[in-house]
């Protein structure tokens, strides 16, 4: 699935840029090109976080989506759930069915205390 | 309920109306001389950072977190004004509090809200507040001071250095009271305009941490007789936010991020020939001013009788640039300056 969206990306961008070619892309992220060619046909596993976010910002994608499709969180994602696991744990479960615009509506409120 | 969005505070009310919603945001600004005459009102040079306190506790003293709400910083003897906007035109009636001694009254903070005598601003006939309410027409800067020290408003009505910071509170006018107004006026009269009340250019010209605000020099400023029957209020639908105001020497350690630099003084703001501005509302009455607070010395005096240098200059100055702003009259609530 990651191997398609970044090949399908690739070859769309192609059509208008032939700087896109599977060598070109390689050499601007710093893989081999045999390597991104497997990575596209899903016969190699995912590469590392690193090299998924040069690519992505090489196709003009979204890191955090590529890094979905890869089976992947990203690391200061990770970093915020390890510091309050259980409190993220639930939100995101609360929220996992939640439509985008009632997400977008949510509001953190000014606090009031006592005085 | 109120939000932080970018540095304004934004309370909302949607249980009352979607209309119902102000921004209040504390503007930096120039000390005013505290030298006996009456200034007229200086510009906004931008707001001041807000952050909740929630998100610096483990820094910050425990009785700042036990009161919640937000914090700014400010440099010992630095000016600030509050900007009140009703972006609908919906009414508000709020209560601006230092050290919870009320800021119209001199009076220790009291839930709801009194007419004997007025104890709040209306908005949106009221776009400003820019100090304690001495004398009808006239007020003395709001500027900040070491808490403790003794010149803080608090201090010297209440004997206590306990608060200091601002308080504010909003109440929105009934919906039935609004749906009543909308219908009375015509539409295009109901979106007030932001009132301009800045510098052409924003001029950048002991550190314990809690600070509180003091009398500065006097400024022409009315402030204005609620006309609306007490009762169009909703007095169940209040929220209130303490506003603590750290040291800008402390800001940094306890946030990470630097404070806003040193506003100019009026003496190099003026030389600059840069605007100040006289604000008029035509068909609105002022309230009285208040005894309490006319008692309270300024900064100056107090540091004089005190032996101290608290303000840093005290220049006598003479603007040349003053820009009229004007609130058309019969209740129509469209602002218009006029330069």
């Amino acid at each position: 699935m990651l191997g398609d969206f970044l090949r399908e990306r690739r070859e769309a961008l192609r059509e208008g840029d032939r700087r896109y070619s599977l060598r070109q892309v390689a050499q601007r992220v710093g893989v081999e090109p045999s390597f991104l060619s497997k990575v596209e046909r899903g016969e190699s596993p995912p590469p590392s976080e690193d090299t998924l976010r040069r690519l992505a910002g090489e196709l003009a994608l979204d890191a955090d989506t590529v890094l979905a499709l890869a089976g992947k969180v990203s690391s200061d994602l990770q970093e915020v759930i390890r510091r309050r696991p259980m409190l993220f744990a639930a939100l995101i479960r609360e929220l996992k069915d939640l439509p985008d615009q009632a997400v977008l509506r949510l509001v953190r409120e000014v606090r009031d205390g006592d005085w | 309920m109120i939000e932080l969005r970018g540095d304004s505070l934004v309370f909302s009310f949607p249980e009352v109306h979607p209309d119902a919603r102000l921004e209040v945001d504390l503007q930096r600004t120039l000390r005013i001389p505290d030298d006996g005459r009456n200034h007229a009102l200086p510009p906004g040079l931008g707001s001041f950072p807000l952050r909740h306190v929630d998100d610096h506790a483990a820094r910050l003293p425990a009785e700042w977190v036990r009161r919640g709400g937000v914090m700014l910083p400010m440099y010992q003897a630095e000016a600030l004004w509050i900007r009140f906007r009703s972006p609908t035109g919906y009414p508000f009636a709020v209560k601006v509090a230092t050290g919870k001694i009320n800021a119209v009254t001199g009076e220790p903070w009291r839930e709801g809200l009194n007419r004997g005598p007025q104890d709040y601003v209306a908005v949106p006939g009221q776009p400003w507040l820019d100090g304690y309410v001495v004398e009808k027409g006239f007020i003395r800067q709001f500027v900040a001071m070491p808490l403790g020290a003794g010149y803080t408003a608090e201090e010297q009505v209440t004997g206590a250095a306990e608060h200091g910071g601002l308080q504010v509170m909003a109440l929105p006018l009934k919906r039935e009271a609004w749906e009543r107004l909308v219908a009375e006026r015509a539409e295009q009269a109901r979106k007030a305009p932001p009132m301009p009340r800045f510098a052409a250019a924003a001029a950048p010209a002991s550190a314990s941490m809690a600070m509180g605000l003091g009398a500065g020099g006097r400024m022409k400023q009315e402030i204005y007789r609620d006309t609306m029957p007490l009762e169009d209020w909703d007095l169940r639908a209040s929220s209130r936010c303490f506003v603590h105001i750290a040291n800008s020497l402390v800001w940094r350690s306890v946030t990470g991020t630097e404070p806003p630099t040193v506003p100019p003084t009026a003496e190099e703001y003026t030389r600059a020939g840069l605007p100040w501005f006289d604000y008029y509302a035509e068909g609105r009455t002022a309230v009285e001013g208040s005894g309490i607070l006319a008692a309270i010395k300024s900064v100056l005096t107090l540091g004089k009788e005190k032996g101290d240098v608290p303000l840093p200059e005290n220049v006598p100055v003479e603007p040349v640039h003053v820009v009229p702003l004007h609130e058309k009259p019969a209740g129509a609530t469209v602002h218009e300056e006029v330069f």
